[in-house]
């Protein structure tokens, strides 16, 4: 909210400098957004081109002759709008110049001495008007000030205000909750009631509803009015917070609105029928709005009406065609207690926002429906004249305040602070609470009528600390106590946090960098992955980013094209995050991803990267957390992420720890740059953490005796998985084998499409002595016959 | 018969030896079978005793020296000749490598782990909550009731699906609701922080839909606003690693807290860069307060003996001020060359 100093004191009796106020403001809770003190720009002052030649050494530069009324002073300047007489605003050399944050300096300017400049608005912060230097009417005499040439004089205040302080959309509001501070004196409002109402009311009010939306309403008509123009003070006050004058009617209205937060509103009481209704519109019931938009209304909304149309939105915005303009004679003025809900769907739905909403939404002072109408009586009577009716009403006003029983000892308990019952009493008694006390430690508070938002014990303490000053609490630190401790210790999230760590330096160790995607996707992402369709961000921003993802294969895919059009070639990064299978199952995992193009260099030419570099990549990560891949259950993937002939699954009993191998080609159509794509999945929280957690796990058995390697060939099927056939081989002889590698593999037409012939090396040692031949030729023809007979083998000679 | 004579000359042809051929072939000349040194020594038994012992004596000596020298030049021509083999092996050491990606750790990893380890020697263990929440969770629980104007302080995006109570999910706007699943799952005293994603229908260099936030909660039997104070302070400290920081603390309004506080660091402008701990101007770090008691009251707990604080701060936000980083966008980016300019090595992480 927006306010002038000199308004300010219009409601506040105060010795205290803008500044300080604002540094109130902020202890209080009313933050200051921002203050505009110009009282040091008197420095800066009115001063005449007098003549100019252009600059002998630079073609958009001018030499000015400049007069401020004392001197003359020679001035280089660039502005477009240099011409002979213009008056401007002037620093001399050695001034600080707010917009630019420099310090003037005497020097020359390609060879031309300058010795001070003249002022664009955005030099003095005033706006971001940069096209030219300020031109001021030729009635002000050089060497007034630019805080009086500029109208400078009376500070702007910007305050941000909290939901629950509606009291404080008003500058009345803000008055008395810094006279509370001890900023100053509130004075009482200046108006005087109508002296006489004349006659009754042509018209009359019932509220049709019965949902409470409106809980009150009274108006007054006023006879044969004048609705000129508003007189200066009243067109000034608007302009100094931004507000266009209209006319006087409307102008009062909005005045009012801003000094005593008290929304209302005046109909051309000849626009509108004898009868008003507050009712509940019609469904698809259309109405014009002051904004000049069309708005149709459902049967939530709360409408006043006569017998033909709805003439506004209760407590949102009024309809135009029974709006005020100049040439209303008789006027009807409506002040009502709308419900901050019905009002806030309303305006939510139609998506108005309007300063009368965001007062109605906030909760309003009921004992401000009588005065706004007072207040506003007196100002429509004395700058439009004619005359004033009676009251016309309907519904109950019912005032909202209420008592609470208020512990002293809570205060002190909730902030750390003891604060004697007497101070606490004297803050709240300023902030215009009653008190009665009870004993020496309880006392009734009795809650003004402007503040819905204190309810209960808690929110007392938060008034008395707000006023006393967050400052003053003192500062504290709880140490860790030994649950706690223990607590962290064995917390499983924060072992899940360790996991991940370790995770992460193991990738970024093998080269791979972290990312961090966005956890949504495309609409085409979700298409082609087949998602939760229920998964849709209802208003997403853009179709980029419309669903929570199940991969973050098409997010890595963008960040590596993007990466590729940088000039990178070889792409590898991960990321470690959340994807979503439904609404209610979301799971972190490690997703990785590589991608390299064909390699040009001849003379670092690196094999390029396939399927089994990246199982050995998997491999790597998995046995980080502990594990060893050959433990787990591993099968081609049968997910379409992946290239159906070259990936693979790997499975705890029933749980996915990870998937990896080459990115499914009909996914690549979507990145036709992106050549030979391999991704991982490591779906770590599937992993027992315990185990993850040891931290001596891996049993390598070390033994000083010669070992022995031999060879074997087999032919077996095709689908052999060869990690069973390695699982079998080295339970042989536990005791004797100590590794089983494959380093051949041989398919082929002539060999026959349904089978392939491997090697391996079986590697023997014992840990007890040196083995002999014959042990070693028995072992041998063991796992021959063995392997042949089990996976229907033939051996291969 | 001159043993010096023969010495040099044997000298001399070793010396012009330049292969291990030629030098065989001195060494037979002298000491094979028929060799000078070896007829030498033959020829001693036509000697008398005491020749005998005496050229004898000269002979041996002769013959070692002889052999000695023969070894060393058989060396040095075996050196020789690798060298001369390795230099046509050589290969071009000033040939440049190509340009790779330096791999790092993003930015946000390393204040999630000090974030984790400073609240952690407080006491704070780490808890979670999902990103997809209920209406409930999110605001209801946390005193934000529908229609209040506090929902319009964040955007929240809506997913299709909806939850038992008919209402759409919601993509946490806050980590806040972490505070209601803690305190409804586990009893007082409960001291957890809770980082993770959260989401608000915003976008620009500050904003992003996505950003990161922790979220604290301290519930014990007398938690109070100075405690509160403290722990936030003695936070930043070691955070920004600033000792000599001022802070501020002023009322602000959150519907879970009560009173809520706001957070600001001082901060002065040096050589166009932001330094954090004195100065005159304000930088607004977190939001916090008392947990209000009607929040404790919708998870059962007993607000009688139990009170305690709760603080949320942004952590894209933090880590931009302590790095001097400026746009948020680009923490999301998928940027190689952002995350190599400003991520951390393993060493630093």
């Amino acid at each position: 909210m927006k306010f002038s100093y000199s308004w300010l004191c219009e409601h506040l009796e105060t010795d205290k400098s803008a500044t300080e106020i604002g540094d109130a403001l902020t202890n209080i809770g009313l933050e200051l957004e921002s203050l505009s003190d110009y009282s040091s720009y008197s420095k800066f002052v009115v001063a005449t081109i007098k003549d100019f030649k252009k600059h002998p050494n630079a073609d958009r530069l001018n030499i000015c002759k400049v007069d401020d009324g004392a001197n003359t002073y020679q001035v280089i300047c660039g502005a477009n709008n240099v011409k002979k007489g213009l008056k401007g605003i002037f620093a001399k050399e050695g001034m600080y110049i707010p917009g630019t944050q420099i310090h003037l300096k005497k020097g020359k300017i390609r060879g031309e001495t300058s010795e001070g400049m003249l002022l664009s608005e955005r030099e003095l912060n005033l706006s971001d008007d940069h096209e030219g230097i300020i031109e001021l009417s030729e009635n002000f005499k050089n060497g007034t000030s630019a805080v009086e040439a500029l109208k400078l004089d009376d500070p702007i205040f910007e305050i941000g205000i909290t939901p629950n302080r509606g009291d404080c959309l008003s500058i009345r509001g803000v008055a008395r909750d810094l006279s509370a501070k001890g900023m100053g004196k509130l004075k009482p409002l200046k108006y005087e009631k109508i002296k006489k109402l004349e006659f009754e009311s042509p018209i009359s009010w019932s509220i049709k509803n019965d949902d409470n939306s409106c809980e009150y309403v009274v108006s007054r008509y006023f006879k044969d009015v004048n609705n000129t123009k508003s007189p200066e003070w009243l067109q000034k006050k608007l302009i100094s917070l931004g507000l266009r004058p209209i006319n006087a009617l409307v102008d009062i209205t909005n005045f009012i609105t801003v000094d005593l937060g008290r929304p209302l509103h005046v109909f051309d009481a000849d626009k509108v029928g004898k009868k008003l209704d507050m009712r509940l519109a019609n469904s698809n019931e259309k109405i014009l709005a002051l904004d000049n938009k069309d708005y149709t209304l459902d049967v939530s909304s709360t409408v006043i009406a006569d017998n033909n149309n709805a003439l506004a939105i209760a407590g949102i915005i009024g309809g135009d065609h029974s709006g005020c303009t100049e040439n209303t004679k008789n006027v009807f003025l409506e002040v009502a207690i709308f419900n901050p809900n019905s009002v806030a769907k309303t305006g939510r739905s139609l998506g108005i926002n309007s300063d009368a909403r965001y007062r109605f939404e906030r909760g309003l002072d009921k004992n401000m429906v009588l005065e706004g109408l007072e207040y506003a009586s007196y100002l429509i009577n004395k700058i439009c004249g004619g005359s004033v009716s009676k009251n016309t009403d309907a519904g109950k006003l019912v005032t909202n305040e209420h008592k609470i029983k208020y512990d002293f000892n809570y205060f002190n308990k909730v902030i750390g602070l003891d604060l004697e019952p007497q101070t606490q009493v004297k803050i709240l008694k300023d902030l215009e609470f009653q008190i009665n006390e009870r004993s020496d430690n309880e006392c009734d508070v009795l809650v003004p009528s402007w503040r819905n938002d204190v309810k209960n014990n808690i929110d007392i303490v938060e008034e008395i600390i707000r006023i006393y000053g967050y400052d003053n609490i003192n500062v504290s630190v709880p140490s860790s106590s030994k649950d706690e401790i223990n607590n962290i210790e064995n917390s499983l999230v924060n072992k899940k946090f360790k996991t991940i760590s370790k995770l992460k330096k193991t990738l970024v160790s093998n080269g791979v960098s972290e990312v961090i995607t966005f956890s949504f996707h495309s609409n085409r992402a979700q298409e082609i992955l087949t998602g939760d369709t229920s998964l849709k961000i209802s208003n997403a921003i853009s179709d980029d980013q419309s669903f929570m993802r199940n991969s973050m294969i098409f997010n890595h895919l963008e960040s590596a094209e993007l990466n590729f059009k940088k000039g990178i070639k070889n792409i590898q990064l991960f990321e470690i995050g959340p994807i979503y299978n439904s609404s209610q199952s979301q799971e972190n995992i490690l997703s990785l991803l590589i991608s390299s193009q064909d390699d040009t260099n001849s003379i670092y030419k690196s094999v390029n990267f396939n399927f089994y570099s990246l199982t050995e990549l998997a491999s790597k990560l998995i046995s980080s957390l502990n594990f060893d891949i050959k433990q787990f259950n591993i099968s081609r993937s049968t997910s379409n992420i992946y290239h159906p002939g070259q990936s693979a699954e790997v499975h705890m009993g029933k749980k996915l720890i990870s998937r990896y191998g080459k990115v499914h080609p009909l996914i690549m159509e979507e990145f036709p740059k992106l050549k030979n794509t391999y991704t991982i999945e490591l779906f770590f929280e599937n992993l027992p953490i315990e185990t993850i957690s040891r931290i001596n796990s891996i049993n390598i058995t070390d033994s000083q005796f010669q070992f022995s390697e031999k060879d074997f060939s087999f032919i077996f099927e095709k689908q052999q998985n060869l990690y069973e056939v390695q699982k079998y081989v080295t339970g042989i002889d536990k005791n004797l084998i100590k590794n089983v590698e494959f380093f051949d593999l041989y398919e082929s037409k002539d060999l026959g499409d349904s089978i392939k012939s491997v090697t391996f090396r079986v590697t023997i040692q014992s840990k007890e002595k040196t083995l002999e031949e014959k042990d070693l030729e028995q072992l041998h023809k063991n796992i021959l016959e063995k392997v042949s007979n089990k996976f229907k083998a033939k051996i291969r000679t | 018969m001159d043993i010096k004579k023969v010495l040099n000359e044997a000298t001399k042809e070793i010396e012009q030896s330049s292969n291990q051929l030629d030098l065989l072939n001195v060494k037979v000349a002298y000491l094979g079978k028929k060799g000078k040194i070896t007829e030498l020594l033959k020829s001693l038994k036509d000697l008398s005793l005491d020749e005998k012992k005496s050229t004898g004596a000269e002979l041996n000596q002769l013959r070692g020296e002889v052999d000695k020298l023969i070894k060393i030049k058989f060396n040095q021509i075996k050196v020789e000749e690798i060298n001369s083999k390795l230099r046509n092996e050589s290969l071009d050491f000033s040939f440049p490598p190509p340009n790779s990606i330096s791999p790092k750790v993003h930015p946000i990893s390393k204040t999630f782990d000090e974030v984790i380890t400073i609240f952690g020697s407080m006491g704070y263990s780490v808890a979670e909550g999902p990103d997809i929440e209920t209406d409930y969770f999110n605001f209801s629980a946390l005193n934000i009731p529908e229609n209040h104007p506090a929902r319009e302080m964040q955007d929240t995006f809506y997913i299709d699906d909806k939850d038992k109570d008919g209402k759409p999910f919601v993509l946490r706007t806050h980590t806040s609701p972490v505070q209601i699943r803690t305190l409804l799952n586990e009893k007082p005293p409960i001291k957890i922080i809770a980082p993770g994603r959260t989401y608000r229908c915003d976008s620009d260099s500050t904003h992003s839909p996505m950003f990161h936030q922790v979220e604290g909660l301290f519930i014990n039997e007398n938690a109070n606003m100075g405690d509160l104070k403290g722990t936030l302070i003695e936070f930043c400290k070691q955070f920004f690693n600033v000792q000599d920081l001022k802070v501020r603390f002023r009322p602000s309004y959150f519907p879970f807290t009560e009173p809520s506080a706001e957070m600001d660091i001082a901060y002065e402008i040096v050589n166009n860069k932001i330094k954090l701990g004195q100065g005159d101007r304000w930088l607004e770090i977190l939001g916090c307060g008392m947990v209000n008691p009607i929040v404790l009251e919708n998870c059962n707990v007993d607000t009688k003996n139990f009170q305690g604080f709760a603080f949320g701060m942004g952590l894209d936000r933090i880590t931009m001020l302590k790095y001097g980083l400026t746009d948020i966008r680009s923490f999301f980016s998928g940027n190689l060359n952002w995350i190599a300019n400003n991520g951390f090595s393993i060493g630093d992480f």
